[in-house]
């Protein structure tokens, strides 16, 4: 029975680790870009969203909506000033420094934004449940269920629409879709925008369900949407899911046989062995072995 | 019908295009053959609309199309299938075929995909393999999948870039087989190649460039009577 309520506590979690995992390798996988400055732009959308929750009185709503608003506009800011101009084959580099410096920049806004260490972070109220012995609580369900929506919404967006065709087209081989006509105008930032409302539905479901926000929760974010990546596979989109999915049922099941002090540790021992035995993740192998692309534009 | 006059084309301070002027006639196989660095994928990108050219003009049946970016060129019924395929790998044949119909308005959506069911009965093998990503095709393979591609935006001439090079001669027997047909059923073409003998099957009029310029032209036989062009290209005298 316990086994099954971890599991399930675990797959809660996951769900969120999966949108933050999917925010890198969308980035990654479409642009080969890493931004490093992430975790400071969910910061920085929690942080806006409390700072204009008295003003705007929207409750939890309010939360919600301005955080993931403020996330995505961060974003799309670190795209236009990080990655827009450095959009080259090899500018890479360039751009991961540039975004490393912003993130310093956003970590400082956000704190002049909450000046106290701990702010609470209100949640939207459901009601728990129970079937028979296992508890699920009522706002990680909705958790789950929004992150599993989100998922599909990006799943049909990029695999079933004629904007989706471009821009996999566009990632593909850009010079190719350029020649065809079919070259996407601002790629980057609808990326980068669309990273950035996945980034921080993540980052209100996770604050929200913690009930507290602290300045260290941008580089944590950073840390598990990175790790989902590399456990899923470099790129991967689906990868990125299963990563996320396996990343929360590890850390639940870690904590609960060993202890919580145990979880970071048995976390970091999983990405050292799958950095060993498959070093292009779980899903990333083919990307990883025959990508020379990614190559050329790391 | 299309009518290239003059063409100057650098990369920064070297020009690869001197002055290259050439017409493609209606309804024929007009062949470039030229060296290793002649300057005739630059001549191609610049029709295509990919580089920009220093001066000169490019005109196709009364449209002007100098100076023009690669989408509004595709328009215009100009399309390129560029040197080593370029297909999108990831993507399914079938996406493949999609993506080269992006200049067509959507309100075509039907009739894109009587185009696409035409690409099957004409390259079967594109049918078979619909589902798989392009990455996975042969060579062969990839070179009829770009050429159905750019049949997708229904052109009205067609430019191709080396199609055979890389390939095995059966495959390239059959590409040629391909371009034939094409031809015979109306389609005009551009066709650089380095395979005289080769070109020699389909092309109704030829021209040589040499760096950067048009030193050659003239029809199949005053090709085959060239000295210079009989040791260089067919090898020997
Ligand atoms: N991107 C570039 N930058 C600078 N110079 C270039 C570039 N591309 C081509 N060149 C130069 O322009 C000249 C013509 O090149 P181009 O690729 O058009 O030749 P080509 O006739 O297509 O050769 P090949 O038969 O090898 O395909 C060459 O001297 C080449 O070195
Ligand atoms: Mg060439």
């Amino acid at each position: 029975m316990d086994m099954l309520q971890t599991s399930i506590d675990g797959l809660m979690i996951g769900s969120t680790y999966a949108l933050l995992g999917l925010s890198f390798a969308l980035v990654f996988g479409i642009m080969r870009r890493i931004n490093l400055a992430f975790g400071a732009c969910l910061l920085f959308g929690a942080s806006l969203a409390i700072y204009l929750e008295p003003i705007l009185g929207w409750g939890a709503w309010g939360l919600f909506f301005v955080t993931i608003v403020g996330v995505a506009l961060a974003s799309a800011y670190v795209e236009r000033l990080c990655f827009a101009p450095h959009s080259k084959r090899h500018g890479a580099v360039t751009a991961m420094i540039a975004s490393f410096a912003v993130w310093m920049q956003l970590d400082e806004i956000s704190s002049q934004l909450l000046p106290q260490r701990t702010h609470a972070f209100q949640g939207i109220e459901v009601p728990n449940l129970w079937w028979g012995e296992v508890f699920v609580r009522g706002d990680q369900l909705l958790h789950f269920v929004i992150a599993l929506v989100s998922i599909l919404v990006l799943y049909l967006l990029l695999y079933k629409t004629r904007l989706g065709l471009l821009i996999r087209a566009t990632a593909d081989s850009p010079e190719t879709a350029h020649l065809l006509g079919a070259r996407v105008p601002w790629l980057g930032f609808i990326i980068f925008l669309l990273a950035g409302i996945l980034g921080g539905l993540a980052a209100f479901m996770i604050l929200s369900a913690d009930g507290y926000v602290t300045p260290l929760f941008g580089l944590w974010s950073t840390f598990k949407g990175l790790i989902a990546m590399i456990i899923g596979g470099v790129g991967s989109l689906t990868g990125a899911v299963i990563g996320g999915l396996i990343l929360g049922l590890v850390e639940t099941h870690a904590g609960a046989v060993l202890g919580a002090e145990f979880r970071d540790m048995v976390t970091f021992g999983l990405v050292f062995l799958v950095l060993i035995i498959r070093p292009g993740g779980l899903m990333g192998v083919k990307i990883y072995r025959t990508d020379s692309l990614a190559q050329e534009r790391v | 019908m299309l009518s290239v006059n003059n063409l100057v084309t650098s990369y920064g301070l070297i020009k690869a295009l001197k002055g290259v002027s050439l017409e493609a006639k209606k309804g024929a196989v007009t062949c470039i053959l030229g060296p290793n660095g002649a300057g005739k994928t630059t001549l191609m990108f610049t029709l295509a609309g990919i580089l920009a050219p220093d001066t000169g003009t490019v005109s196709l049946l009364d449209q002007n199309l100098t100076g023009l970016g690669a989408p509004k060129i595709l328009r215009k019924g100009l399309a390129l299938v560029p040197e080593n395929r370029l297909v999108f790998p990831d993507l399914s044949v079938y996406e493949n075929l999609l993506a080269g119909a992006f200049t067509q308005s959507r309100a075509m959506a039907a009739q894109v995909s009587d185009d696409i069911d035409k690409m099957y009965d004409r390259f079967p093998i594109l049918k078979a393999r619909h589902d798989q990503p392009a990455g996975n095709l042969s060579g062969g393979e990839q070179q009829m999948l770009a050429l159905a591609r750019a049949l997708m935006s229904r052109p009205s001439i067609l430019l191709m870039d080396e199609p055979s090079v890389g390939l095995s001669p059966l495959i390239v027997d059959e590409i040629f087989a391909i371009i034939k047909q094409l031809n015979e059923d109306g389609m005009s073409i551009l066709l650089v190649e380095q395979n005289a003998t080769k070109a020699l099957q389909v092309a109704d009029y030829f021209y040589l460039l040499d760096q950067g310029k048009v030193t050659f032209s003239g029809t199949p036989d005053q090709l085959k009577d060239d000295d210079i062009i009989k040791r260089a290209y067919l090898g020997g005298g």
